[in-house]
This record gives structure tokens, sequence and C-alpha cells, in this order.
């Protein structure tokens, strides 16, 4: 059973959209391809795809530009292919609205991991407005209305900046957070020294949630980028 | 032939004496004496505009004597006979003596203020072509013409000198051979305090400060005059000047030399200058070529390799064994580019600069454990992080130490028995963070020892490897060092290998953290209350 109606590929090599088309085989009953930038904007808006694949270096738009237009109209997830493992690259796409990133050449069972992760992320959060029912991960349940978690039953005591970067990230949950999203949603528009220490307070709330906090299971890193909270596995 | 010129105005003068006298005496009965009196003294003048005190001192006595001989009576006699006689022939003396001397004075100064005008002149002419000439060598080359006409000297040059390479230009056309002694002696006058070195040929290195032009000393003959050209204290080059015979140089040309080394200097530091836009020039130039092939090599050979695989890939899930292979090579394929672009960029410092932010030892080591996961199954990882004390922090950049990290993991996995488990622990060691991964492998040779963090270095002993180009740890330090860091290698007890990354540590002040949580705290406060009033 196919978890998406309709996935666009933007692409304008042909044998690129070809591939994706294969991997994407078991994940969605059609997919719509666009070669250029302005066509996938349309096609984007018009078609009502579930998923958007958008390969950069389109001949006519840059790839940033895209995500950008195409957020603009729609809040469709977009997995971005890129050639470059620049992390500077893929903290831009984030912020303009991208919501994965998959690097050339890719795995198609990653690729199809990715774009069904994205739109069951989506289905959910269309589904649900008010997510009220707690989260359970293995022994742990995080309720973020009554703010409480705890572990095979024992209550966990987070600090409140440990409960918002959680609440952020869950809020997000499957989609990687730059660092900058992150310290928005956390700290507002205030600059300054708490900022920096993002990384020691995740450290912080991966030893108190996390089962082995020397390998994460539910906060992951992407090197250079941000963070993700992985919920379905 | 300078002596025989100097002899001219006495032969003229005193032969003019002897007319004036010989006609004068004709006419010596109708003429008054104070006539007499003002021819001679006209002589006299004359002849000191041309021969100076020297010729005009002799000749005022002579018409002294000549005065008191012919046309004072008695005549054909010396003596006179009226004291009046007397008292007019002093006059002449005196005048003539006083006369003469404020002459030649004023001539002297006429003389002094026109070199000094072509002095200023030639300078001026030099200024502006050392700026306007069109390559920084034919300044050097007009510059050290203008020495040699001014200072009428066999021969002068100027070597344009870089610490680093030496003479790098001269006005006698490249410099071919290492100018050895130039060198030589120009560093020994660099050791003179700052300031103007005169060198002599012998080698002794005669001492003038700037301002020192006080006329020459008959000590200060000298063949060679070598002068260090600086710029703001750093030598740009030498000023050669050499005549066939010894000279000494008077105040004017030693002045004129100060001031025409210091335009040298200048044009010696813009033949560098040049030099050295051009050399950026070139490099740039390369820099992007090399971009431009990185990025094309990373697009154009990806692209494809993409579609291989991904083809390959799904025709693989579907049973078919030989896209399964074809998929294994594309990967391998990948690789290889990688290790190309690696290598590239560890030949052409292409590696991205560091980014050094506050990061935890648990998040790097957490990340790495995700990246090498595939690598290693079902075996054993450990790792060992103290989780009772706070966290360890560093200032590194994330991403490059993940790779270095991820690496040392790649290489235990690769080279020791899949039986025995890895270890990967962080620890704090002075002011840097430790991470260390051992395994049980069979350890580094010691005549490998030097070696091994070189690029393509592959111990012998090595089990051969799938595609890999042998890159890893040369880059694994190239990255560590961008940042500040290390990578170490040290034989485990009991056998095996420790590779070791450092990465300077950083201490976390836990009252800013707690400050941050407050913050937060009160700021959540406000934001719900907002949201109670808003409901």
């Amino acid at each position: 059973m196919p978890d998406a109606d309709v996935v666009l590929v933007i692409d304008d090599e042909p044998q690129i959209r070809r591939a994706v088309r294969d991997a994407l085989r078991d994940v969605t009953t059609r997919v719509d391809e666009a070669a250029n930038g302005i066509a996938g904007v349309d096609a984007a808006t018009s078609g009502r795809p579930d998923l958007v694949v958008l390969d950069l270096g389109l001949p006519d738009m840059a790839g940033v530009d895209v995500c950008r237009e195409i957020r603009q109209r729609s809040a469709v997830p977009i997995i971005v292919l890129s050639a470059r493992h620049s992390e500077h690259e893929k903290v831009d796409l984030l912020n303009a609205g991208a919501d994965d990133y998959v690097t050339k050449p890719f795995s198609v069972l990653e690729l199809a991991a990715r774009a069904k992760a994205q739109i069951r992320r989506a289905k959910t959060l269309a589904a649900a407005t008010a997510n009220a029912a707690p989260v359970t991960i293995g022994g742990l349940v995080i309720d973020t209305i009554a703010r409480k978690v705890s572990r095979d039953g024992i209550q966990l005591h987070l600090t409140p900046i440990e409960w918002q970067i959680l609440a952020t990230l869950l809020g997000a949950a499957g989609r990687t957070l730059t660092h900058q999203q992150i310290f928005d949603a956390v700290w507002g528009r205030q600059f300054g020294s708490p900022q920096q220490y993002l990384r020691v307070h995740i450290t912080n709330l991966r030893r108190k949630i996390e089962v082995d906090p020397a390998s994460p299971q539910l906060i992951i890193t992407e090197p250079g980028v941000g963070y993700r909270a992985e919920l379905a596995r | 032939m300078a002596k025989r010129r100097d002899l001219v105005p006495w032969v003229v003068w005193i032969a003019m004496m002897v007319v004036v006298t010989v006609v004068l005496v004709q006419v010596r009965e109708t003429i008054d004496q104070v006539h007499v009196i003002l021819v001679y003294l006209l002589v006299v003048l004359g002849a000191s505009t041309s021969g100076g005190r020297l010729l005009a001192f002799p000749l005022a006595c002579v018409g002294f004597l000549l005065i008191d001989y012919y046309f004072q009576p008695p005549y054909n006699s010396i003596g006179f006979n009226k004291s009046l006689d007397f008292v007019a022939l002093a006059s002449f003396f005196v005048t003539a003596i006083v006369a003469t001397d404020l002459l030649v004075r004023a001539q002297t100064q006429a003389a002094k203020a026109e070199q000094r005008a072509v002095e200023i002149a030639s300078l001026a002419r030099l200024g502006s072509e050392t700026l306007s000439a069109g390559r920084a060598e034919d300044a050097l080359a007009r510059i050290a013409e203008v020495i040699k006409s001014t200072l009428k000297v066999t021969d002068c040059s100027i070597t344009a000198w870089d610490p680093a390479e030496g003479f790098t230009a001269s006005t006698r056309g490249p410099v071919s051979r290492p100018e050895a002694e130039g060198e030589a002696l120009l560093r020994r006058a660099l050791e003179a305090p700052p300031g103007v070195a005169w060198v002599r040929f012998s080698g002794e290195i005669v001492r003038r400060s700037a301002v020192d032009v006080q006329g020459p000393a008959a000590s200060d003959m000298v063949q060679r005059i070598l002068i260090p050209l600086m710029v703001q204290a750093r030598p740009v080059g030498l000023l050669t000047v050499t005549n066939e015979e010894a000279v000494a140089l008077d105040a004017s040309q030693r002045r004129f030399l100060d001031a025409i080394a210091y335009y040298a200097a200048l044009a010696a530091d813009r033949v560098r200058l040049v030099a050295e836009a051009e050399h950026a020039e070139a490099l740039r130039e390369a820099d992007r070529l090399k971009d431009i092939v990185l990025a094309s090599v990373s697009h154009d050979l990806r692209t494809p390799l993409t579609t291989i695989k991904a083809l390959a890939q799904s025709a693989a899930l579907q049973g078919n064994d030989s896209a399964a292979a074809i998929e294994e090579q594309a990967d391998r394929l990948t690789r290889l580019v990688s290790d190309l672009l690696d290598l590239s960029r560890l030949k052409g410092g292409g590696f991205a600069a560091a980014n050094p932010e506050l990061n935890t030892a648990d998040d790097l080591i957490g990340a790495a454990v995700r990246q090498t996961r595939g690598l290693f199954g079902d075996r054993q990882l450990r790792t060992i992080i103290d989780l009772s004390s706070p966290a360890l922090v560093g200032q590194f950049d994330f991403s490059q130490s993940l790779r270095v990290l991820a690496n040392l993991l790649e290489n235990a996995a690769r080279y020791s028995p899949p039986t025995q488990p890895i270890e990967l622990a962080a620890k704090r060691e002075g002011a840097s963070l430790v991470f260390s991964v051992s395994d049980r492998g069979p350890g580094v040779r010691d005549e490998d020892l030097a070696r091994i963090f070189e690029p393509f270095f592959r111990a012998k002993n090595a089990a051969p490897d799938a595609g890999r180009a042998g890159l890893g740890l040369s880059i694994a330090r190239t990255l560590a060092e961008l940042q500040g860091g290390s990578v170490t290698y040290a034989p485990r007890p009991g056998g095996g290998s420790i590779f070791s990354l450092l990465l300077p540590a950083a201490e976390v002040r836990l009252e800013a953290l707690e400050q941050g949580d407050a913050m937060a705290h009160s700021s959540t406060i406000r934001s719900s209350t907002n949201h109670r009033d808003d409901a």
C-alpha cells in the first residue's frame, strides 16, 4: 500500500528522474516530473503532490529559490538531492524551507525511507492539529501538554531549556532543524552567550532521556547542520 | 687634459696684463693715474672670474708693482714721490683683493645653487619615471643610468633583493648567478645601525648615518660603494656604484646618492610588489581553475554514478545479482572520486577552514557511532564516556572532527579481527579533549611509524582494501591540525593500536548554563501569561 498518491521530482537529468521514480516505486502510486525550476514550482502548486524531490543545479533557478517559492505556496514536504557535501548549502536549504536532504549518489533504500518519513510526518501533522496524546518511544513517555517525561514509570527532571528543546524537536519530528531554527524557537531572537550552549544542553538532555547517550536513538545529530527527533522506526 | 685646461686662464690673464701694461705705458703722459688703476682693477676682477682667488691674488700683487713701476713718478722705478700716490695704490690693492673675494664667493654660491637645481630636477624626473615606468625593471635601469652620468663613474647597477629568494632582478638583466659577494656584503651592511651604510670595496663597512654628509676624508677613497636599499627598515635591494679609479665623494654627491638611494629602494620594492602581485594573480587563477575542476568532477561524475547506483540497487532489490555487483562497483567508484577530490584538497590546501564551536564529546561520539555503524554490524564497539561528571566540552569544528573520528573507527574496523571489540573513549587531558580508538589489530610496525600519516602510505602487512587510496590518516591529521588539534598513534598494551584525536578542550561556565535556563524559563512564563490574557 503506497504512502502517497503523487510525488513530484524536479530534475533536469532524465536519468536521475528515472532513478528516483524507481526508488519511490513502493512509496507512491504516481510520480510527476518537472525538468526545471519554473515548471517545478508550478507543478508543486497545481499538482498537489504529497512530496517534492528537488535536485539542485537546475539550469534556470537556484535550489534555495525553488524551495522558497514552493514554501510560499504550499506546505508540501521537500527532500533535496545534492551532489555536494556542503553543510552551508544544507543549512541554507533547510532554512529556506526544505525538510530533508540526501547527498548523491544516494541509496534507493535511504531515499525511500526518508520519503516515507516525510510523507507520514506531513499526514500526521495534518490529521492531528492538536497532538495531545503523549509520545511513547520504548519505555519513554513524553507528555508535551503536562510537560512530563518518564522512563519506565520513573519521572525524569528536565530543566526549562531542555524542555523547550525537546518540545521544539518533537514538534518537527522527522525533520532536521538547523541550529538557527532551534535557537529561534528556544531563545527567540535573543542573541548572545546562551545560544552557544545549545549543544551542551542537548548533551545533558540526551543523558537524561536516551537509553545509551553515546548512541542516541531519539535526538539525532545532523553534523554541521542541526538536530532531528526520530520517532518512527 | 684637466691640468692643461686649468692653465688657460693663467696664460690669458697674464697676457692681458702684459698687453694692458704695454698699451698704457705708451699713453701714460696723457691719462690720469686713476684711470690706470681702474683698468688694472678690471683685469684682476676678470681673472678672478675664471681663475678664482689663486689667479687673482698674484695678479693683484703684480698689478700693484706694475702701477708703481710704470705709472707713478718717478717712472720706471719702485717707490713714489707723494704719499697720496701710495694711498691710491693701496686702495687699488685692497679693492682688488676684497672684490675678488666677494666675486668668487658669489660665484661659488651660484654654482652650488645651480648644482642643487640640477640635482632636484633630476630627482624629480626620476621620481616620476620611477612611478610611471612601464616595467618596474625599467625604472631601476633609468635610476642606475642617472647615477652613472651624474657621478661620472664607470658603472652603476641596482639589484632587487628578496629575503626569501635572494637577488631577483637586476639592471644588468636577469640574475643568472647568485651574487654571493654582494649578498654577503648586503647582509653585513644590514647588521649596521639604521641609516645608509657605505660599504667599501675591500669589504670594510664605512658607516654613515643618512644625515652625516660631511666632506670626504682621505681614507674614504673607495672603488666601489654598496648601498643597501631599505623600505621601512626592510631590505629590498642593493645599489652598487663602481669606478675604475678610487674616488672620494663630496658632500653634494653623497647627498645625491642618499636621496637617489631612496628612489632606487622604492623602485626595487616595486619590482618585488609587481612580482608578488603576478604570483598572487597566478595563484588565484590556479585556485579558480581547481575549484572549477573540483566542481565539475564532483558534478559530472556523481550524476552518472547516482543513476547507475540507484538503478542497479533497484534491480538488485528485485533479486538481480549482477545488478548488486554493479552497485558495489558504483560505490567503489564513488569512493575513488571522493579520494581524488580529497587528494587535490590535501595538496592545494582546499579543505574548508575550520569553524570551531562549542561542542560536546558525547555529541561527537554519538555521531561517529551512528555514521560508522554499518561497518561494524554485529561487531562490538564499546564507547567509554564518564556520564557521572559534567559533559566534556571542546572548541572544535564538529563535521571535520567527525570525519577524523569516523576515519579512525573505519581503520580500526578494517585492520583488526572481527571477533575483537573496538573501544572508543573520550577523556580530558590538560588542555585537550582526547578521543581514542583502540583495536586489537596488528598495530603499526616500527619501520612504518614515521610514514603512516603520509598520503598514499599503506603498510605492507595490511590487507588489500577495496579501492581506497590510502589518504585517510593524512587527511585526518590535516583536518585535526586545521582546528588546532592533532592525531597521534600509540601501541596498545597487550597488542593493537591506539589512534587518538586531540582537540582543544573548553570550559563551560555552569552559571551561564543556568542563567540561560532562567531566562528561557522567565520568557516561557511570560508567553504563557500572554496566552492566558489572549484567551
